[in-house]
């Protein structure tokens, strides 16, 4: 058991979350019935691929992508940069999540003045 | 003052910030902003459209990045064909709801702000060269469709924009877990470079992403059984909003299937499986249409059904049948432009838009009768109009591939098309007129964009050789990936990007 590396069991736990949090929140928008839950449900499938792209992104013991002095020498001694681009990305994703989040509650809002309730399975006025 | 692809998506952005504080000083600003924008969007697109004929595909490098690093935009005749079409319809649908909501300026100002935003996300969509470019736009796309569905707040826009909001963030987190994957396979985001370096990818890794972006852009493109959103959305939004979903979301989301299917993938089969689901979704839609009684629900599913048509088109793939698709799509938006903008005056104070209150209106209402006549003739395919040349053309091509169980289904399919459209143009004329039916009068900025629409159906129809040559141009262009990863990553040797750093 001495052959395990602590790298390799963390790398499979991000990886691991990463699918876990998708899971759940795929859980959560399928089977829930509150709108609000669902709203969180997307969000939490969101977050989760977040993770998963800034997993992909991660060089062990790699030093941050920053194109400053200690950077430079860092590099020259050999050691790895990560990935920049899937962080680059993963900001931009978040934003965007952050905007479909604020107008799905605003949409549940709306929803809950209209017909008084917050359950998916009490508003049918359009055919599901 | 130099032209350029980028204006398609820096100038309505621009414009759609500014004009909230531009309202402010000028009331009517609001209504007339848009149409200056896009006139001059029509102008860049009438400039590039003849340079990209002399001088072949523009690439437009953005911040001085070259290829591989950077984000650019890549007009060809195909990408420029339907940015052209995008842009000439956004006019129209301004033309129609200038007087929109006119005793009222701040629904006014929210809704003209969201379609431009709409028109910046679908011509950026198909302008881009960049995988996470597409989508970021998708996501324009998606957040003003929702908002602008949810407009009314009488209707049950909110339930229709909620139930569009949950299948839209679904697919677009379907979307960006297949470029999560294709990035960490190729290490690369630039759709050219993606082309090129997709060989060396495992077929079981390539089977799986393809999967995640055809079931992601499924949803935006109508495609079964991925479609549960457009019937509502199209009968709960304000009538031009129905329009620009037919004329421009969803064919954003077709060129998505096909960009992504044609250049990014080479794998074999996935024709047929357009093919496939192409059939379903169009003898699914058109039945369902056959059974709707309230006609904003009908055209939606009618809409589907071309779409269903289109991708039968793609999936043959050869030079015939992307022809005839790419007409059908340029027919599909003039068309169905028409069907929505003339339908939606006449069920105007009908309650729930249902169909059985029409009866008699030819008499009362003689022109948008006579418009919504003319769309419904033109898109089941009869000849003196442009429907037919499409349909004759995708019927060819699909003869030469041998492919007769298809033409039986899609001349089948035609008959049930005919029988639903023509209920109504038959209540339109024959019906007996009811009692007490108050009539809308139309604009003129509607009466002429439906004018418009209606003389491009007939020129098309009777000269359409004044269309066919782009239309050919386009179809070589999509077919021909090598040219376009040579056009894409060529421009790597014109700047370097070091240089620019330096800068």
């Amino acid at each position: 058991m001495e052959n395990i590396d602590i790298n390799q069991l963390l790398s499979i736990a991000v990886f691991g979350a990463a699918v876990g949090l998708i899971l759940i929140g795929l859980y959560a928008v399928l089977i829930k019935k509150h709108l609000i839950k669902i709203v969180i449900g997307l969000s939490i499938i969101d977050a989760g691929i977040h993770l998963l792209f800034i997993a992909i992104g991660y060089i062990n013991n790699g030093t941050s992508p920053i194109f400053s002095e200690k950077g430079i020498s860092l590099v020259n001694e050999g050691v790895k940069m990560v990935d920049p681009v899937p962080q680059a990305l993963v900001l931009t994703a978040i934003v965007i999540g952050f905007g479909v989040t604020a107008v799905a509650l605003s949409l549940v809002i709306r929803l809950y003045r209209h017909h008084q309730t917050a359950r998916i399975d009490q508003i049918k006025t359009l055919k599901w | 003052m130099v032209v350029s692809p980028v204006h398609f998506i820096a100038v309505p952005l621009l414009a759609a910030f500014l004009m909230p504080i531009l309202a402010k000083v000028n009331k009517n600003l609001l209504r007339i902003i848009p149409g200056i924008v896009l006139t001059y969007l029509g102008y860049v697109s009438v400039v590039l459209m003849n340079r990209v004929a002399t001088e072949g595909t523009i690439i437009e490098v953005l911040a001085g990045w070259s290829a591989p690093w950077g984000i650019n935009l890549v007009y060809t005749p195909f990408t420029g064909f339907l940015a052209t079409l995008m842009i000439a319809m956004s006019f129209l649908i301004w033309l129609y709801s200038f007087k929109f909501k006119q005793v009222d300026n701040q629904p006014a100002l929210k809704y003209f702000i969201l379609q431009m935003m709409l028109t910046t996300g679908s011509v950026g969509l198909v302008l881009t060269g960049d995988i996470f470019n597409f989508f970021v736009f998708m996501e324009i796309i998606a957040l003003s469709s929702y908002a602008l569905t949810a407009f009314y707040r009488d209707r049950n826009g909110a339930e229709a924009a909620f139930k569009y909001l949950l299948i839209g963030a679904f697919s677009s987190t379907l979307i960006l877990l297949g470029i999560v994957l294709l990035y960490s396979q190729v290490g690369t985001l630039n759709m050219a470079e993606i082309a090129v370096r997709m060989h060396d990818v495992p077929t079981p890794m390539k089977v799986s992403i393809l999967i995640l972006f055809l079931v992601g852009i499924g949803i935006e493109a109508e495609m079964f059984p991925l479609n549960g959103w457009a019937p509502d959305a199209y009968s709960q939004a304000p009538s031009p909003v129905g329009v620009a979903f037919a004329a421009l979301v969803v064919k954003a989301g077709v060129y998505g299937l096909v960009r992504i299917v044609y250049t990014l993938f080479d794998l074999d089969g996935t024709g047929s499986f357009l093919v496939v689901m192409g059939g379903i979704t169009l003898v699914v839609a058109e039945v369902t249409a056959l059974r709707q009684t309230s006609l904003k629900r009908m055209l939606a599913y009618s809409s589907i059904g071309q779409m269903g048509f289109v991708l039968i088109a793609f999936g043959i793939g050869t030079h015939e049948a992307v022809f005839g698709a790419i007409f059908l799509m340029f027919n599909h938006a003039i068309i169905k432009g028409l069907l929505f903008m003339s339908g939606s005056y006449l069920v105007y104070n009908t309650p729930n838009k249902e169909i059985k209150y029409l009866s008699g209106y030819g008499m009362k209402m003689p022109l948008i009768s006579l418009f919504f006549s003319l769309g419904a003739l033109a898109i089941v395919g009869l000849p003196p109009f442009a429907g037919f040349w499409s349909k004759l053309y995708i019927l060819l091509a699909a003869a030469d591939s041998a492919l007769y169980g298809l033409i039986a289904l899609i001349l089948a399919v035609s008959i049930i098309e005919i029988v639903y459209y023509f209920r109504v143009v038959g209540r339109l004329y024959f019906g007996k007129a009811a009692e007490g039916s108050i009539m809308q009068k139309p604009t003129v900025g509607g009466v002429i964009a439906m004018s418009i629409l209606a003389i491009a159906i007939l020129v098309v129809g009777i000269y359409p050789d004044i269309i066919t040559g782009y239309i050919d141009n386009a179809a070589s262009a999509i077919l021909d990936t090598d040219t376009y990863i040579k056009n894409v990553l060529g421009a790597v040797n014109e700047i370097t990007p070091v240089e620019n750093i330096i800068q």
